[in-house]
């Protein structure tokens, strides 16, 4: 499936895919608390951003939120979800992010990596996050994971997940899903300066710095 | 899109600055929206639409 696909897939599901995706996670919001805390930042970036629920956190901490997706018709429900002044919604790839080095302070990119349909791409990803983060800008980065017992593999694997729409008719999403070593190396092996990894709720996730000079 | 979002947006191909072509704006209270327009890269003069408020930098070959 190439990337083009996946973007039609999200056109096509983005009305309903939004109105199921109501609450952010409470993992993400434990990482924006505990960010802004240590630090203010002035620009936040939610990575494959949705229905931007989780930009919505970031609103109250930055001076500019960039919600960024590759589908158009998820922005769409993100505009009408968030309708702040201060988001700034943007139609990205994130293998090739449209933002200069070191411009972002605080970045989330959840549960959308694992939509790249090659290590290839998703090392890139990764790689962009990581040039795209101030020296001391952090971001949280969440995969689906083989640790969820809906999946009884234990090495990561490609797969589609079914989403069925109103109508019945169903559309196919491309997963990556990671086993937590193989996920732990991609992160390692990318530009990014690992702070940390956990597993929750059959998610994997990595805190990273920005890339090493 | 705000303006001012122009001091963080680049190519994302390339990585270089782009420029700003606007043909809708809206000024509010604070600062100007960007309705429709285009960012063209000054390097590589790859042009990127602006519609509706929300700019495509999906590459060219992504896009239809």
């Amino acid at each position: 499936m190439s990337r083009r696909e996946v973007r039609r897939t999200y056109d096509r599901i983005a009305e309903h895919f939004a109105q199921t995706r109501a609450h952010a996670w409470s993992d993400v919001e434990r990482f924006i608390e505990t960010e802004t805390e240590r630090s203010a930042g002035s620009l936040a970036l939610d990575l494959g951003c949705g229905n931007g629920r989780h930009a919505e956190l970031l609103v109250p901490h930055v001076d500019t939120v960039v919600c960024a997706d590759l589908s158009r018709s998820i922005l769409e429900t993100a505009r009408n979800r968030t309708g702040d002044r201060t988001i700034e919604l943007i139609q990205t790839d994130a293998a090739d992010l449209p933002l200069r080095s070191g411009s972002v302070d605080l970045a989330v990119y959840i549960a959308a990596l694992h939509h790249l349909p090659t290590r290839t791409l998703r090392l890139r990803s990764l790689d962009e996050l990581a040039r795209v983060l101030t020296p001391s800008g952090r971001a949280l980065v969440s995969v689906w994971s083989t640790t969820h017992p809906t999946f009884e593999a234990t090495m990561g694997f490609d797969t589609t997940v079914d989403w069925t729409l109103p109508n019945g008719e169903t559309v196919d999403r491309f997963y990556h899903i990671y086993d937590p070593e193989e996920f732990e190396r991609d992160v390692r092996d990318s530009a990014g300066n690992v702070q940390e990894l956990f597993t929750s709720n059959g998610n994997c996730y990595a805190v990273l710095g920005a890339a090493e000079d | 899109m705000k303006e001012t979002l122009m001091d963080i947006l680049c190519c994302p191909l390339d990585k270089e600055a782009l420029e700003l072509e606007v043909t809708q704006k809206e000024p509010n209270q604070t600062e100007t929206e960007i309705i429709d327009g285009e960012l063209v890269c000054t390097e590589c003069g790859t042009e990127y639409p602006i519609n509706d408020g929300i700019p495509n930098l999906l590459p060219p070959d992504m896009r239809e």
